[in-house]
């Protein structure tokens, strides 16, 4: 339990630092930046209990707040994002899921399909997309702004999260 | 009672994710200003400390290109100072209305929708809310929140921003607004059709308010997006009622132009602040 609860602790860290000091600041097409933080939800060890995981998913995005000036809104998508995570696992992965945590993530890696994993890692970061880009806009008359942006911040976090799952998960413990 | 708390206890999950939501939903719409600029005080406070760490080391990599960018701007202001001292031995002190104040960009956002900048300047320096700020090549944004030591501002990049333009040439006035799609233009609208812009015309600040002083430069006209023909109108007028066509003929008498702006925001470090010395008379004025 102690050497999750410390792995927790340093992806926290880092991936608050990566987020606002690089790639917040990270200007490829413009006004478009990856959300490279959403790989400390994607990688949450599955054995912490839902409350506390939904507890923590929200301090990160409250963190990701302070620093872009943006009261709540990461706090929200997070949150959300963290309380539909199980969900979207038991969905996707089956009977392969198992709810009490004895798989880590590099079994998911290693042993699903190809499919399951792009299904996985594609609806967790466009929930959390839409929820972002929809609480920020906040009118019906940007929604088609929303959905364009959501599309496409989708498929630069997509690429980066990717490789940045397939870099650390080698590893894990 | 019994069954209610089983039933709490049972679906627990989904009570902790609603009452952290119903926080963080509060903090976004609270209408509460005081409680909101607590947080905002305490995030300045830190989150600032190191943006501002982080800014200072990466300064020192972009130094020739504000190097170059002071050097043509000094070279464009002795221009004008040689053209005011020609005509006229005039104390431009005298008649001053607005006064400029340099400030350095801490931190800048372009991927929201609704993008601020925080400046390290603040109420200890002079600083109040709607102050234009501009950069040394067109306007950034105005003030909107000001703490004793740092100010966020309003960038133009921002979905509820409007501000006062004109196109130089021909003297139409029109409302900027940004669309969200791209960090190099701005939408100008309020434009009547009759007026002969062309690809190219620059605009500048209309100088409506004492946020930002007539003539400063925004950016040139890219692209103009016409309506539909004015052929069709008559056409819809034969066949439709004439309540639509009142509709249909509002709206047809606006241009879109998308301009280009002379501003990079997404590399932005210097930028000065306009303080108007006549805003006291202004304001008394308007009442």
């Amino acid at each position: 339990m102690a050497s999750t609860f410390l792995l927790v602790f340093k992806r926290f860290i880092f991936f608050i630092l990566l987020q606002v000091l690089i790639f917040n600041k990270f200007d490829l097409f413009g006004i478009y930046s990856p959300y490279i933080c959403l790989v400390f939800i994607l990688t949450f060890p599955v054995k912490t209990s839902k409350i506390s995981f939904m507890a923590v998913a929200f301090a990160f995005g409250f963190t990701l707040d302070l620093f872009s000036n943006s009261l709540g809104l990461n706090a929200t998508a997070c949150l959300t994002v963290a309380f539909l995570r199980p969900y979207i696992m038991s969905f996707i992965f089956g009977g392969f899921f198992d709810p009490l945590g004895l798989k880590l993530i590099k079994n998911y890696v290693s042993d699903s399909s190809f499919s399951q994993k792009i299904l996985y890692i594609s609806s967790i970061i466009l929930i959390h997309h839409f929820i972002l880009f929809s609480l920020e806009a906040f009118s019906l008359k940007h929604m088609s702004t929303v959905m364009h942006k959501t599309l496409i911040t989708y498929l630069l976090s997509g690429f980066f999260c990717t490789t940045l799952i397939y870099i650390m998960i080698g590893n894990e413990r | 009672m019994q069954q209610l708390i089983d039933f709490i206890i049972r679906k627990k999950n989904v009570f902790v994710y609603f009452l952290l939501l119903s926080f963080s939903l509060s903090l976004i719409f609270k209408t509460n200003l005081f409680q909101k600029s607590k947080i905002i005080i305490f995030s300045n406070s830190t989150a600032n400390y190191f943006n501002e760490m982080f800014n200072n080391l990466n300064g020192y990599f972009d130094l020739r290109r504000v190097n170059s960018e002071l050097v043509n701007e000094n070279l464009f202001l002795k221009n004008q100072l040689e053209n005011v001292i020609n005509k006229k031995q005039l104390d431009s002190l005298d008649n001053a209305i607005f006064k400029y104040q340099n400030a350095k960009v801490i931190s800048n956002s372009f991927s929201s929708f609704k993008n601020y900048l925080i400046i390290d300047k603040g109420l200890k320096h002079g600083l109040e809310n709607e102050m234009g700020i501009i950069s040394s090549k067109g306007i950034v944004g105005i003030i909107n929140y000001t703490t004793k030591n740092y100010s966020s501002v309003m960038s133009v990049l921002n979905i509820d921003t409007k501000i006062n333009a004109k196109v130089k040439r021909t003297s139409h006035f029109g409302t900027l607004e940004w669309n969200g799609l791209s960090s190099k233009n701005l939408l100008l609208n309020d434009i009547p059709e009759t007026a002969e812009i062309k690809v190219g015309d620059s605009i500048i600040t209309g100088g409506m308010s004492l946020i930002f002083p007539e003539g400063i430069n925004i950016g040139v006209v890219s692209e103009i997006i016409k309506q539909k023909n004015r052929n069709d109108t008559i056409a819809n007028f034969m066949i439709n009622n004439q309540v639509k066509i009142a509709k249909i003929q509002f709206k047809e008498n606006y241009l879109n132009i998308v301009v280009k702006l002379h501003t990079d925001m997404n590399n932005l470090d210097i930028v000065y602040v306009i303080e108007s010395l006549n805003k006291e008379e202004f304001k008394n004025i308007k009442k």
